[in-house]
């Protein structure tokens, strides 16, 4: 089975000593260009399509959360360009302001694992950038790797898969929301009360409470459990990229492996037709039940007065994968998001300890303990620092760091094995192409993007395209010249 | 092999259960972190108002 080309982007929390948010795309900016790692400056916008929907049609603009209109305003800013800061990594990674938060894109993986490891590099190098930042400013810097600040503003950790174009809106729709649902019992990053609606003492996700709409192509405000956006980021004839906003950042490789593991298990029954059918008629709803279901029954209400939990929403999808597919035919990894997912749900459906698989669980086990020593209640204002701090990336003060460092939660990559992946990708996929001509070739590159390079040639620019499904191999590395460069991407 | 007609129906174990049962799981057995003692040390040098001073801009 060929592998479904994914990767993960996340916008990061960021917090410096005297500053507030009406500076922190200016914080953000200068951050980004504090990174001294080895990189290339710029990024090649042409194209990008993020209005464009799935559904065939393309909005006049997308919505905005007035209340950051408020921090803009009597305050001038300089070209979309200079703001974004792109840098291209070595490994194929893009690196840059997103509305004043850091964001690290991974490069294109095909393997979980390797995918899961880059998503971790990407803290190390916004670690880096923060740290020289700090240096530089003389301030304190904080970053978060979370998607909420507890005032009602929340930002992304989003996936992209390269899918085929036949599938579609509709049955796309059916195959991934149920999943986006369901998955959150076993990829929740946690979450101390809620932003909006009801009262909530403990979610499991850190985003349930931003989705106001069942499907739309917005990202920033009136946000979507599933989202519509038609930028494939390669020919449009032949792929879509599924944008996926629903998830939550990972403090855990294993959470974030599982987490699109799930996702793909559910892009291949699509591709086979053999989708489980859920008919969800509220997917905000379904989505902010099972957050926020402190008995852990996770009941999911279905069209007709029916209802189904989260748990056999997952089994349904595990028990089609090994139906389908046999072991000859499966993605070995996927296979194992399958075991790994059956005892997992089952251990948390007998009311076993998960904590040291799962980072609502490990988060939600940090705090029940603080609440027990210190006699303090659930909604004490002292537990969302708590809950912030699980998230701190610098491994001295993060509470994650802390626990991993106890042997409390799953062993993380060493650093030896993150630097090497910010160094480069040991995938064969476009993402290598990109890195090297970074890293060999950086002086005649004039533009980079996920869909083509561009070099500087004798009188024009030489433009070569990635095309995705393509294997990017170790010939490449070997290439003297842009010319021979392109010439091998090309398969001349 | 994957039987759409039973997935498409409420949930085991107790076909009976409508919406708004309150039964469920009992509450799990969690276990505390060990070196719970080295961990409150560390959760103690944390500034308990950092949330309430973490604004953000909202972001994709």
């Amino acid at each position: 089975m060929k592998q479904i080309l994914a990767g993960v982007e996340t916008e990061y929390g960021l917090l410096v000593e005297g500053r507030g948010a009406e500076n922190q795309i200016d914080d953000a900016q200068a951050l980004v260009r504090a990174y001294s790692g080895p990189c290339f400056v710029g990024w090649d916008h042409r194209y990008e399509s993020p209005r464009a929907d799935l559904r065939g049609f393309t909005e006049k603009a997308l919505r905005f959360d007035p209340e950051d209109a408020k921090f803009d305003v009597g305050r001038a800013r300089s070209a979309d360009s200079e703001i974004r800061s792109d840098r291209v990594l070595p490994n194929g990674a893009r690196l840059y302001n997103d509305h004043g938060h850091p964001e690290y894109s991974t490069p294109e993986c095909l393997s979980l694992h390797e995918l899961a490891l880059h998503d971790k590099a990407g803290e190390l190098a916004i670690l880096r950038a923060a740290r020289a930042y700090s240096e530089q400013s003389g301030r304190e810097v904080w970053i978060y790797k979370n998607n909420t600040d507890f005032h009602g503003a929340s930002y992304g950790t989003h996936e992209n898969y390269l899918i085929p174009r036949s599938l579609g809106f509709e049955k796309l729709y059916a195959a991934v929301t149920p999943m986006l649902i369901a998955r959150q019992i076993l990829c929740g990053a946690g979450k101390v009360g809620s932003e909006t609606g009801g009262a909530a003492r403990y979610q499991l996700s850190q985003r349930a409470d931003f989705f106001t709409e069942s499907a739309s192509v917005d990202t920033l405000y009136r946000r979507p459990v599933f989202n519509t956006r038609d930028e494939p980021h390669a020919n449009p004839a032949d792929w879509i990229r599924l944008h996926v906003i629903a998830g939550d950042a990972n403090m855990m490789p294993s959470c974030t492996s599982r987490k699109v593991g799930l996702i793909k298990i559910a892009l291949e029954l699509c591709k086979r037709n053999e989708t489980p059918k859920w008919d969800i008629p509220d997917p905000m709803r379904a989505f902010r039940d099972v957050s926020r279901d402190e008995k852990r029954e996770y009941r999911v209400e279905l069209r007709g007065k029916n209802w189904t939990t989260a748990y056999d929403i997952l089994d349904s999808y595990l028990c089609a994968y090994d139906s389908v597919f046999d072991e000859d035919e499966s993605d070995p990894e996927l296979r194992q998001v399958v075991l790994e997912c059956r005892a997992l749900a089952e251990k948390l459906r007998s009311g076993a300890d998960v904590s040291h698989d799962i980072d609502w669980a490990a988060k939600h086990a940090l705090l029940a303990q603080y609440v027990d020593s210190e006699n303090v209640a659930w909604d004490d204002p002292s537990l969302r620092s708590f809950d912030l701090e699980y998230c701190n990336i610098d491994p001295e003060n993060g509470l994650f760091a802390a626990l991993a460092e106890m042997g409390s939660v799953a062993p993380l990559p060493s650093t030896e094995e993150l630097e090497a992946r910010l160094r480069q990708v040991f995938e064969p996929t476009r993402a290598l192409a990109r890195g090297l001509a970074v890293s060999k070739f950086g002086d005649r590159l004039m533009g980079a993007s996920w869909t083509s390079l561009t070099f500087r040639g004798g009188y024009d620019p030489l433009e070569v395209l990635l095309p995705p499904d393509r294997e990017y191999g170790s010939q490449l590395e070997a290439t003297e010249s842009v010319e021979s460069f392109i010439d091998n991407i090309r398969g001349a | 092999m994957f039987d759409p007609d039973r997935l498409t129906r409420p949930a085991s174990p107790s076909p009976d259960k409508k919406l708004g049962d309150d039964s469920g799981p009992s509450k799990p057995d969690i276990q505390k972190p060990e070196g719970g003692n080295e961990l409150l040390k560390r959760m103690k040098k944390v500034d308990p108002d950092q949330a309430k001073r973490y604004r953000q801009r909202s972001g994709e």
